[in-house]
């Protein structure tokens, strides 16, 4: 197993250092943000390491539930191929060496992990979460990187997945869920239920909220048992095992506002020519206005690693641990400019991953956010003004329902107020809202690549 | 993340227990989705409902949720709670702070009211017992119909303070409505039924105005009465008793108020068709539109009408009788006044036209047939705008492709305007959906369905006429997709809400789109 991932890491490792230099020469020459570019024979070596382990796992099945461990594992895959063949996972040189870097921090300084087989990369996905899928695959969202403080914190995300895959805690879930779905006494009690008349329901909800099998949530006492061993694989390496505790605190604090200035749409498409309407973010009155209790939907639309269990008890679990650590730990180790370049380039990275998934509210939201923050205005100004144009092709063909979100008390108030414009705006309203927003930029970006078409459009819409 | 993906299971699980020697959670899960609605605020959607049997607890009772969301679909509340096996949902309704549902004990024959405050806590549930003659007359009428298009609706909020019903009603061998009123504010309740001096009534619910609840009456002196009385009739919010009765064939010429809007600052305005001072407002062709100012005492401050044949033809190839060319004539459906002062009318063209059927029917049968030798087609939409002194300033014609009803022998001589009311509530034959305005009444939406038979489309669409800032414009959603069936609901103003089943994945997709 090792044998085919490790030149792979090797390979990755050292074209990292070229990387580096190459990096900061190109920022030096070209400020126009330039794109990672993925190494799509890394993606399929990945990709073929996963089909041979689901295929020895299908060959090895306990011949007794083997249908049922073959639909659990087929849709896992399904879940896996997913990443390895899409554009979600990075594997730039840059980001994907940088990883493998700290990956090999932890694993070098751990005898129990010398013959691992994880495959560890960054995804280009917007929410704040990492999961080991169990086969060895361990992704790190662009949603959770760009809100860690420093490469401690990484370490021991990376751990956690890492401990997570040691302990084969997916694996034993499927395992515990067959054979417990199987069992005679879960058997018989359905049977017992299949022909009760009264009460069924709520009986089968009592069954089945101990029974339900997810791939990528682990139990209560998975989590702990991956904390622990996370914290003992992290103590090993040199980094500030205090970390694990700020970690753990940013998950349960996760907000945008922490990254960027919330974007505020009535001044961002507040023009001379053409005022902001205040009806495109006129509120409404509300059925049960006065209750305060939170989204049920809020929070957990994503498998967020914040919702389960509750961080503080996370933290109040290593406690007794954390306090035996020495002093002197570092929080950087590997190489902190680029942990913090990385960081600016992941949130560009996962906006853009937002447009190629159609997930067109978020691109916006994101680089408003972006706009904001003047890291990179020709890019977020030709983003804005190419994703208003989306989103004006897809209201008119009555296809931006499925690419905008609602609104929902898990966003953030900023978010909000934008999808309310978005629901409220009128078609000819957006090509007007585009096409000031255009003209206020037109001078500083008649040189960048792209901007000019998207002006012509949003103009030729307008009239 | 954007689509909402209800559970299948909330449509019907089947309860096939065995598959094989095993059993699986989802064989032996059993919901059924009873009803589901959009929560409105009078043409404001606020939320939708779904209500369902979540467990059946004996031989008489089952327990049931009611899921309220917002707007967006995000859930608010389950609010679960066990009842009779025979208890259905009827209708809902928003007033800006509470919530009404009524629901229907088929077996005990009752209705309750219940409704639940902004904290989404129970505050108040009102009961009315029906007698077996109200059960009857509600089951031909408010119970009977398969309510798509919410025609027989009856529940309208008063912002803040409760809800009005209308319902049809039995005192002994009359026929009549009941008013209720049911408060928000605190556990009150009133009830006006009028009995005297007819044999059927039939009430409308025009609006609110000035602590007034304005009633449209039409009274008959027996079940054969061709001519019935009308008249307005205004009871106290407060305490239910009438304040004023006011003919409505008092003015320059007889009127029949349609609906009721507060416009020009503050005026309410009663707008309908109107015709001859001794003519039938059942059964004659009307004169044009009228509009009635009334204040909460029941005085006329305002008189207007426009003629089919002078004002309207000026705008439209309309004859004095009101039959416009290729259209026919015209079924009022809602009127709306914008923020700039404007009154639209929304009406759906209709005319009769031989029935190749009724004919060929009547010579193969030497007469004997029950089919009529005529049909009625529907035509297109119409938007007739006044400006706010109630002159006509433009009218539109949207075409539509038409449908067609037969009738039953002997329609042949039914007049146009009773033809017009049969197509509403008997026929559910109209294409027209709803209308909404947003809060500042700077835009409105009217909606309506057709069904395209083109080179490129065949199937269902959903249409609207959009008025924003000024402008009009239109649009088309094609409702046939990959889906299994597709249905498209109210959504806030300028949106609608479109379920798809697919059947295969046991799987609704539900999304807004927006209407341009």
């Amino acid at each position: 197993m090792m044998k085919v991932t490790v030149p792979a890491l090797r390979s990755t490792i050292l074209v990292f250092p070229f990387f580096i230099a190459s990096l900061f020469c190109a920022a030096q020459l070209q400020p126009i943000y330039s794109f990672q570019k993925d190494d799509s024979s890394l993606k399929k070596a990945y990709f073929d390491q996963s089909v041979s382990k689901k295929n020895r796992a299908l060959a090895t099945l306990d011949k007794k539930y083997a249908a049922e461990y073959k639909r659990i594992y087929e849709d896992q895959f399904t879940e896996i191929g997913k990443l390895w063949q899409s554009d979600r996972s990075v594997t730039s040189a840059g980001a994907h060496g940088y990883l493998q870097s700290i990956v090999q921090k932890i694993i070098s300084v751990n005898a129990d992990l010398s013959k691992t087989d994880a495959r560890v990369v960054f995804s280009r996905d917007w929410w704040p979460n990492a999961y080991s899928m169990g086969d060895g695959t361990i992704a790190i969202n662009a949603g959770l990187m760009v809100y860690l403080h420093n490469e401690a914190e990484l370490v021991f995300i990376v751990c956690h997945e890492i401990a997570h895959y040691y302990l084969d805690h997916t694996n034993k879930s499927i395992k515990q869920y067959v054979e417990k779905v199987n069992s005679e006494e879960f058997q018989n009690e359905l049977k017992r239920l299949s022909k009760t008349e009264y009460g069924v329901n709520n009986q089968l909800e009592e069954l089945t909220r101990t029974s339900a099998f997810s791939s990528r949530r682990h139990s209560r006492d998975n989590e702990a048992a991956a904390d622990r061993l996370a914290f003992r694989f992290m103590k090993k390496t040199g980094y500030d095992c205090g970390a694990i505790k700020t970690c753990l605190e940013l998950l349960d604090k996760v907000d945008d506002s922490l990254l960027y200035q919330s974007p505020d749409v009535r001044q961002l498409f507040n023009f001379t020519n053409y005022p902001f309407k205040n009806k495109w973010i006129q509120k409404e009155s509300s059925i049960f206005s006065r209750v305060n209790e939170t989204d049920a939907t809020a929070g957990k639309e994503k498998d967020s690693l914040k919702t389960y269990p509750d961080c503080s008890k996370r933290i109040s679990l290593l406690h007794d641990s954390l306090a035996t650590t020495s002093t002197g730990g570092k929080k950087f180790l590997v190489y902190e400019e680029l942990f913090s370049q990385l960081k600016r380039d992941f949130f560009i990275e996962m906006t853009e991953q937002c447009y190629r998934d159609k997930n067109l509210s978020r691109n916006l939201y994101y680089n408003l956010l972006l706009l904001q923050s003047r890291e990179n205005t020709p890019l977020a100004v030709y983003s804005v003004a190419r994703c208003l144009n989306a989103i004006y092709d897809s209201q008119k063909n009555h296809k931006l329902g499925s690419r905008i979100d609602t609104e929902s008390k898990g966003h953030p108030e900023a978010y909000n107020l934008l999808l309310r414009m978005l629901n409220q705006i009128r078609l000819d309203e957006i090509a007007s809202v585009n096409y000031h927003f255009c003209k206020r930029y037109e001078t500083e970006m008649k040189n960048y690549a792209g901007f000019r078409e998207e002006m012509n459009k949003t103009q030729n819409l307008k009239n | 993340m954007k689509k909402h993906v209800l559970a299948a299971g909330l449509i019907l699980l089947v309860a096939s227990c065995c598959k094989g020697q095993k059993l699986s959670i989802e064989n032996v899960y059993k919901l059924t989705l009873r009803s589901s609605d959009a929560i409105r605020e009078g043409s404001e959607v606020k939320g939708y409902y779904f209500f369902y049997i979540s467990d059946k607890i004996d031989k008489r009772t089952n327990e049931y949720t009611l899921q309220i969301t917002d707007n967006n679909l995000n859930k608010l509340k389950d609010i679960k709670f066990q009842d009779s096996k025979d208890v259905t949902i009827l209708e809902s309704s928003f007033n800006g702070t509470d919530l009404i549902f009524l629901l229907y004990d088929d077996e005990a024959r009752t209705f309750v009211y219940q409704v639940y405050g902004a904290d989404g806590k129970k505050k108040y549930a009102y009961s009315r017992q029906l007698t077996k003659k109200e059960e009857k007359y509600l089951q031909a009428t408010y119970l009977a119909v398969e309510d798509e298009e919410n025609t027989y609706k009856g529940l309208y909020p008063i912002e803040g303070k409760g809800f009005i019903s209308n319902m049809p009603s039995r005192e002994d061998k009359d026929y009549t409505f009941q008013i209720d009123f049911f408060s928000t504010e605190k556990k009150k309740q009133w009830t006006y039924t009028p009995t005297i001096g007819g044999k059927k009534f039939v009430g409308d619910y025009l609006g609110y105005y000035n602590g007034v609840v304005f009633i449209e009456v039409l009274k008959y002196t027996g079940m054969s009465d061709g001519n019935p009385e009308s008249y307005v009739i205004g009871l106290n919010l407060e305490t239910g008793k009438q304040v004023f009765e006011k003919p409505t064939d008092q003015g320059k010429y007889k009127f029949y108020p349609a609906s009721m809007s507060v416009v020009n600052n503050g005026k309410a305005v009663l707008f309908g068709e109107y015709f001859n001072p001794n003519g039938n407002i059942v059964k004659d062709k009307s004169l044009g539109f009228a509009f009635v100012g009334i204040d909460e005492k029941g005085n006329t401050v305002i008189e207007k009408y426009s003629a089919w044949g002078l004002e309207l033809s000026k705008f439209m190839n309309v004859n004095a009788k009101g039959k416009i060319e290729d259209f026919g004539f015209m079924y009022l459906h809602n009127m709306i006044q914008t923020a700039d002062g404007s009154i639209f009318a929304v009406g759906e063209g209709y005319k009769k036209v031989a029935s190749a059927f009724g004919i060929a029917s009547r010579i193969a049968t030497a007469g004997r047939s029950g089919a009529s030798t005529v049909k009625v087609k529907v035509t297109d939409m119409v938007l007739i705008r006044f400006d706010r002194d109630f002159n006509v300033k433009d009218a539109k014609i949207y075409d539509k492709n038409p449908n067609t009803q037969e009738l039953p022998g002997g329609y042949e001589f039914a007049s146009t305007p009773l033809l017009g009311k049969m197509l509403k509530y008997t026929f559910g034959q109209f294409d027209y959906a709803y209308s909404q305005t947003n809060k500042d009444y700077t835009s409105f939406t009217i909606c309506y369905s057709d069904y395209e038979r083109g080179k490129n489309y065949k199937g269902g669409t959903f249409n609207s006429i959009s008025f924003n800032e000024g402008k009009i414009t239109t649009d088309r959603i094609n409702t046939k997709s990959d889906a299994t069936w597709s249905t498209v609901m109210p959504g806030k103003q300028g949106q609608v809400l479109i379920l798809d089943y697919y059947k295969k994945a046991k799987r609704i997709d539900v999304h807004f789109e927006k209407l341009n």
